[in-house]
């Protein structure tokens, strides 16, 4: 295959796809004038403010991977916010909406910040209470919210047009609901999305690439709240009826009913899910006797038998259809890539500008680490100098990776003091320190697998634009991130991978994962490369390939730091080597020292081993 | 406050916090083996207490009619394992698969109501003492009057903890649990049926919320609906005991019963948020629970 | 691409749907019927209970003779406002129901009525108690919002008057919803005017489930009678023995549900008075009394509220059967000028009048106590 061909098929550009948008526009303009009874306008409106909620907890959810059971009550935020400041204070409606989006927005990044510290299950059970405690709140603060009698005559969002009211609360509400789609199908074909992804992944990984967890956690829950309060504001104008017993535990399972059926993470998973959430609560409306066992039989039989929810029953119906295979797969490609070495000597660019700031050490001082009473690293000191590769060996157990994590920043010393450069790590974060030029390979191979080999790499390659240019470009149809796409291409290329580049990365064998998160950590343009176990898995030729690139990288002025077990490849390529043993350190100097070593011998091989 | 007073509001806490400890001490040990737990646990507890309801009105007498109620209990908890967990362990790679169990257990919790409301009817219903024909037997304990009942619920949660520790740090049974629970591959490569283990926890688990069921039914008006806050507390007193260690589930339990007892009489009309709160702080201080130790993330 | 594609053709064939799916109007009368009969048990109570007796008139309705096919159009509203207001909305326009009846919280028959009212659809409010569900419309020309349930201010005046009569230690326990706290200001107030103070008042959660801290301080205040304004009726019962203490408890109808007799025991109800509208003792009550339990058998567990129903439905049929078809401004006319209805309850046979919207006027209302078992009529 040529490699323009490559290029053209494998640059699959992300950009928003007009067709669907433009039908759906003109069937909403026309729906109010067609002769259907007002009942199912009323309907549609119910959609339209539902719908956005579920987007809002489907981005949470699908993308962050944090769960929360408590949507109703930021729901209830919105809607009493918003019902409150233009009933008794007399506010003009779209800006009551506006507060109440607010409200819910302010509350919801306060309720991420304090879930920061809890994930999984605890997650969970947090923002089940935060719900309960919201809805108590809206029972008993009568005085407020009015409790179960609630709050009536709520102005309804009539814009001046009293005798249309039902009509341009459509309007309003469904344009609301095309805007709230548009930002986030951005959100997941952007950097945004990516970055989320690699949240759900795993939180260390993500921060080792320079995304700012916290701040990235707390802003999508604040968002999806948001979303759930504008919601519920909505829900607010359009009975001009809001009582507190709307707002029970049951809407955030039902919430969280339709995001799951409709399909977790899609695109258009909220909007199937609501619109078969609000046909089943219809249905069961005569049906009382059944309604809970019809709910919870479906709930059941979607997640054991259609976990991907409508969306998936419809993408693999479409599917079949067209008789394609899936656009991330090439059915043409050839069945053996480019053999590694050979796609090295081909390329001899790395496609990386020089180092400014080629000349980074890292110094190590003195630093240790004890779990639990077991003394992991003790009292270890490393440096290493500018432009060098340096190589970090010794028995299993001895403390390797402990060093790398601290460097890194997962865990912090017990004492000692690490430098990058000038920079003192001590109380860095991981993001931070990522983002001071430091790059990372994980010993247990971090990448995120749902997503393309491509995206995976651009993980690593800093931002260019700002968000709003990326949205603007995005919505005028133009492929977003070019020129990034066009450095993690060049990059897969150096490494002979780019014909994969819309593979996921759970369809590829051990060795080319393991080079693909080699390329992101290149993609970060470090200057200071943490390697953990780089040719684990491969073979011979393999590893010789990946010495070449090593070699290459440190000729870039890249500083690189090696934890393996593989000798001769630890020989080959380094030029200074640190043994551990026990988590001390025990030798350091050239490989030619260190194979001479006794001590190191003596380590590895027992007493009494002659060499 | 005078002692008997005291004492009266004490022991009404004792008795529910014991409640919710049996119920989280099911909690525990499934999230302890297989990071998941039944989000119907309080269900689970409603159908036991309705259960004995029948069978006693039927006219069985009262031990066959316990054990009935376990027995059942117990059978529904294999089933839950096998219909609504087990099949997502398949499922591990979709997005949903690290929460998937919540929705999959509440939709079984959502099916056990509305199997009670037809059985049944929607209503609240009337449970009978245990241990007497009369309404209201009450023991004198330091100037408060007492249910048995209540008595019986404290003594038995404060046994069943004691059993349930020596099980589980003494017993092979109980190894096996642990070893599930840190690593289950190897736990398999030691020859340990971690498949048979992890359905047993969940019998187990069923069989403790059947007790709590069985015992509650006189203390609390019963009604198709009354899992679910019950499920909510038991995961917060299971949260604040840490999912770690029986005992400090035992604790935190009877802490929180106790404190939404006491606060219910200082302030009776927000008394029930002043818990929930407290909880929330606890867990935002230490995420990790008041008696667990905090793990190291080893990678 | 395909499944943007296929995205759409569904939402096509959804709009068609909807278009086609305008129902005809038919020839029989459809009456629209939303009750809570699902959520919280004492919602569900009142609402199943309700239910019953607008059927039972159905049945007696149809065995009578009427004229005028009716056919009922019920549904759940889960207790829960937004479902009350959507179900509002699809009896209006897609049902296209002339009268409805319902609902069981007064939260929900307040987020409904305005809705009726401007469409001009009669509403028979009930079970909802709130004071102001007919007076808050009334003035309107014409006010389409009428009830057939018991007034709570009625009940509590009623209560109030007879219990300064005969206690001097009173005491109060209230819920902390709506609901609770209206009650807790009106007994307040009311009392007041009467020359007492409360010795003791005492609030509680709606949803818990244990009452003794509350009843531990009223039992301390001495309370000789204790007002019960909590939703879950039978709680202030429950830790009496424990405590030692035996006060009279009076409180709205809900302490006449035969729920609460079987789950507090008939002993332990003996003496406690709650607001009332139907006399057992009367003979029409006595054969209701009996066909329904023939009806619903065990089902069959609250007499006054599932009258009221009963009457409910009876003066709606009697009127939808007066005018002939669907009109719901001739229904609501007919409605307010009805006046030969044989209520079960202590409704008068003319119940409405332009300025009254309610079925039970202060003087309909008394006083029931448990008497073996049963509620007769408080005669003091």
């Amino acid at each position: 295959m040529s490699d323009n061909a490559i290029r053209s098929i494998s640059l699959q550009r992300p950009q928003s796809n007009r067709v669907p948008y433009v039908l759906a526009i003109t069937i909403f303009l026309l729906l109010p004038w067609l002769p259907i009874n007002g009942f199912y306008i009323f309907l549609a409106q119910t959609f339209f403010y539902t719908a956005i909620a579920v987007t809002g907890l489907n981005l949470l959810l699908g993308l962050s991977g944090q769960m929360s059971l408590g949507q109703a009550g930021f729901y209830a935020l919105g809607a009493y916010g918003s019902a409150l400041t233009s009933l008794k204070l007399g506010w003009p409606v779209p800006l009551s909406i506006v507060f109440g989006v607010l409200i819910a927005a302010v509350v919801g990044g306060l309720v991420g910040v304090f879930a920061l510290r809890t994930r999984g299950l605890y997650l969970a059970m947090t923002t089940l209470a935060v719900g309960y405690i919201l809805d108590i709140v809206g029972q008993r603060w009568i005085s407020l919210t009015g409790g179960a009698m609630g709050l009536s005559g709520v102005p309804s969002l009539d814009l001046g047009f009293p005798k249309m009211s039902s009509t341009v609360f459509f309007y309003v509400s469904g344009a609301s609901l095309i805007l709230v789609q548009l930002l986030a199908d951005f959100i997941n074909q952007s950097r945004f999305g990516r970055n989320l992804r690699a949240i759900r992944e795993s939180e260390v990984f993500a921060a080792s690439v320079g995304i700012e967890v916290s701040l990235w956690k707390a802003a999508i829950f604040a968002f999806a709240a948001a979303l759930a309060g504008l919601g519920g504001a909505f829900f607010a104008h359009q009975s001009g009826y809001v009582g507190s017993d709307a707002f029970s535990v049951r809407l955030s399972i039902a919430l969280l009913i339709a995001t799951v059926v409709g399909g977790l993470g899609t695109k258009i998973g909220p909007l199937l899910g609501t619109l078969i959430l609000m046909v089943i609560v219809e249905v069961i409306a005569g049906i009382d006797k059944y309604g809970l066992l019809i709910y919870g039989g479906i709930l059941l039989i979607v997640l054991l038998a259609f976990p991907k929810g409508a969306a998936g029953i419809i993408g693999s119906l479409a599917q079949r259809m067209s008789g394609q295979a899936q656009a991330s797969t090439l059915g043409d490609a050839p069945q053996h890539t480019l053999a590694l070495s050979d796609a090295v000597q081909k390329s001899d660019e790395l496609a990386l500008p020089k180092q400014q700031h080629s000349h980074t050490s890292l110094s190590i001082q003195g630093i240790s680490k004890s779990y639990s009473g077991l003394k992991a690293v003790d009292q270890v000191s490393v440096e290493v100098k500018p432009n060098t590769i340096h190589g970090l060996i010794g028995p299993n157990g001895a403390g390797k990776s402990t060093i790398i994590n601290m460097i890194a920043g997962i865990y912090r010393a017990d004492e000692g003091s690490i430098q990058l450069g000038d920079k003192d790590l001590s109380t860095l974060k991981i993001a931070e320190r990522a983002n001071l030029g430091l790059a990372r390979t994980f010993q247990n191979l971090q990448l995120i697998e749902g997503v393309s080999v491509l995206d995976n790499v651009l993980l690593g390659i800093a931002h260019k634009q700002s968000y709003s240019k990326d949205f603007a470009t995005w919505l005028s149809g133009g492929e977003l991130e070019r020129d990034e796409r066009r450095e993690a291409f060049a990059i897969l290329e150096f490494f002979g991978l780019a014909h994969l580049a819309q593979r996921l990365p759970t369809q590829l064998p051990y060795g080319h994962r393991k080079l693909i998160e080699l390329a992101r950590a290149i993609a970060q343009r470090p200057t200071m490369l943490l390697l953990d176990e780089p040719i684990a898995g491969m073979n011979t030729q393999e590893a010789k390939a990946i010495a070449r690139v090593i070699k290459k990288l440190r000729a870039h002025g890249i500083t690189i730091l090696l934890v393996e077990h593989n000798m001769e490849f630890v020989m080959s390529v380094c030029d200074t080597v640190s043994v551990l043993n026990f988590g001390k350190l025990i030798a350091c100097g050239t490989p030619a020292e260190i194979q001479n070593n006794p001590e190191v011998i003596e380590a590895y091989l027992g007493t009494g081993a002659k060499k | 406050m005078e002692l008997g007073n005291l004492i009266q509001v004490l022991s009404g806490g004792l008795a529910m916090g014991a409640i919710y400890a049996l119920v989280a001490l099911g909690l525990y040990i499934t999230h302890l083996t297989t990071h998941r737990v039944n989000f119907g646990q309080g269900d689970f507890l409603m159908v036991g207490a309705f259960l004995l309801l029948l069978f006693r009105n039927l006219g069985l007498p009262l031990g066959l009619a316990i054990a009935a109620v376990l027995v059942i209990l117990a059978v529904m908890g294999w089933l839950l394992d096998r219909v609504a967990i087990r099949p997502l362990d398949r499922k591990k790679d979709t997005l949903i698969g690290a929460y998937s169990w919540i929705l999959t257990t509440a939709g079984v919790a959502l099916i056990l109501q509305n199997v009670i409301e037809l059985g049944f009817g929607k209503s609240s219903q009337y449970s009978a003492p245990l241990f007497s024909s009369k309404r209201d037997e009450v023991v004198q304990v330091l100037g408060a009057g007492l249910f048995l009942e209540e008595i019986l619920v404290i003594v038995a949660a404060v046994l069943i903890v004691g059993i349930f520790y020596g099980f589980i740090f003494h017993s092979r049974w109980g190894k096996a649990i642990q070893a599930v629970a840190f690593n289950p591959e190897a736990a398999m490569l030691l020859g340990i049926h971690t498949s048979r283990v992890k359905v047993g926890v969940f019998v187990i688990a069923s069989v403790l919320a059947a007790i709590a069921g069985v015992l509650i039914g006189p203390i609390v008006t019963i009604n198709p609906h009354m899992g679910l806050v019950l499920t909510i507390k038991a995961l917060i007193v299971a949260a604040i005991g840490g999912f770690a260690n029986p005992v400090g589930i035992l604790i935190g339990g009877i802490l929180f019963g106790v404190f939404e007892s006491l606060s219910n009489y200082v302030d009776s009309g927000f008394g029930d948020l002043y818990p929930l709160l407290a909880a929330l702080i606890i867990i935002a201080i230490k995420p990790s629970g008041l008696f667990s130790e905090k793990h190291a993330d080893v990678r | 691409m395909k499944a943007r594609f296929k995205r759409n053709i569904w939402q096509a064939a959804l709009v068609s749907a909807f278009v086609t799916c305008a129902a005809p109007s038919l020839a029989q009368v459809k009456v629209g019927v939303i009750q809570g009969l699902s959520g919280p048990p004492v919602i569900v109570d009142f609402g199943e209970s309700y239910l019953q007796g607008i059927k039972l008139a159905l049945k007696d309705y149809q065995t009578a003779g009427g004229k005028t096919k009716i056919e009922l159009v019920i549904y759940d509203d889960e207790a829960n406002p937004q479902r009350a207001v959507s179900l509002a909305q699809r009896l209006i326009q897609n049902d296209k129901v002339p009268v409805v009846i319902g609902t069981v919280s007064s939260g929900n028959v307040l987020a409904m009525a305005p809705i009726l009212q401007k469409a001009g659809i009669p509403l028979m409010a009930g079970p909802g108690i709130a004071s102001n569900i007919t007076t808050q419309f009334i003035n309107e020309k014409p006010s389409y919002i009428f009830r057939c349930s018991m007034v709570e201010k009625f009940q509590i005046d009623q209560m109030l008057d007879w219990g300064a009569k005969t206690f001097k230690r009173i005491g109060l326990v209230h819920s902390t919803t709506g609901y609770g706290n209206f009650a807790a200001k009106e007994i307040q107030e009311g009392l007041k005017k009467r020359g007492i103070n409360l010795v003791a008042i005492e609030a509680a959660a709606p949803g818990v489930n244990d009452l003794t801290p509350q009843m531990l301080k009223l039992r301390d205040a001495k309370a000789e009678l204790v007002l019960n304004f909590h939703e879950s009726f039978e709680l202030p019962f429950r830790p009496l023995p424990r405590l030692n203490y035996k006060p009279i408890i009076a409180g709205n109808w809900g302490l006449s549900s035969l729920k609460v007799l079987e789950i507090v025991g008939k002993d332990a109800i003996e003496g406690t008075v709650m607001g009332q509208a139907l006399d057992i003792n009367s003979p029409r009550a006595k054969s209701f009394d009996a066909r329904m339990q023939k009806e619903y058998g065990k089902d069959y567990r609250w007499p006054v509220v599932t009258s009221l129903g009963y009457d409910a439905a009876q003066i709606v049929f009697k009127a939808v059967d007066q005018v002939g078809k669907s009109d719901p401004e001739a229904i609501r006319n007919a409605i307010e000028n009805i006046s030969d209805i044989q209520a079960v309850s202590a409704t008068p046979a003319k119940p409405f009048s332009a300025t009254d919207h309610e079925c039970l006027d202060y003087e309909n209302v008394f006083l029931g106590v448990w008497k073996n078992g049963t509620v007769t009529r408080l005669q003091y």
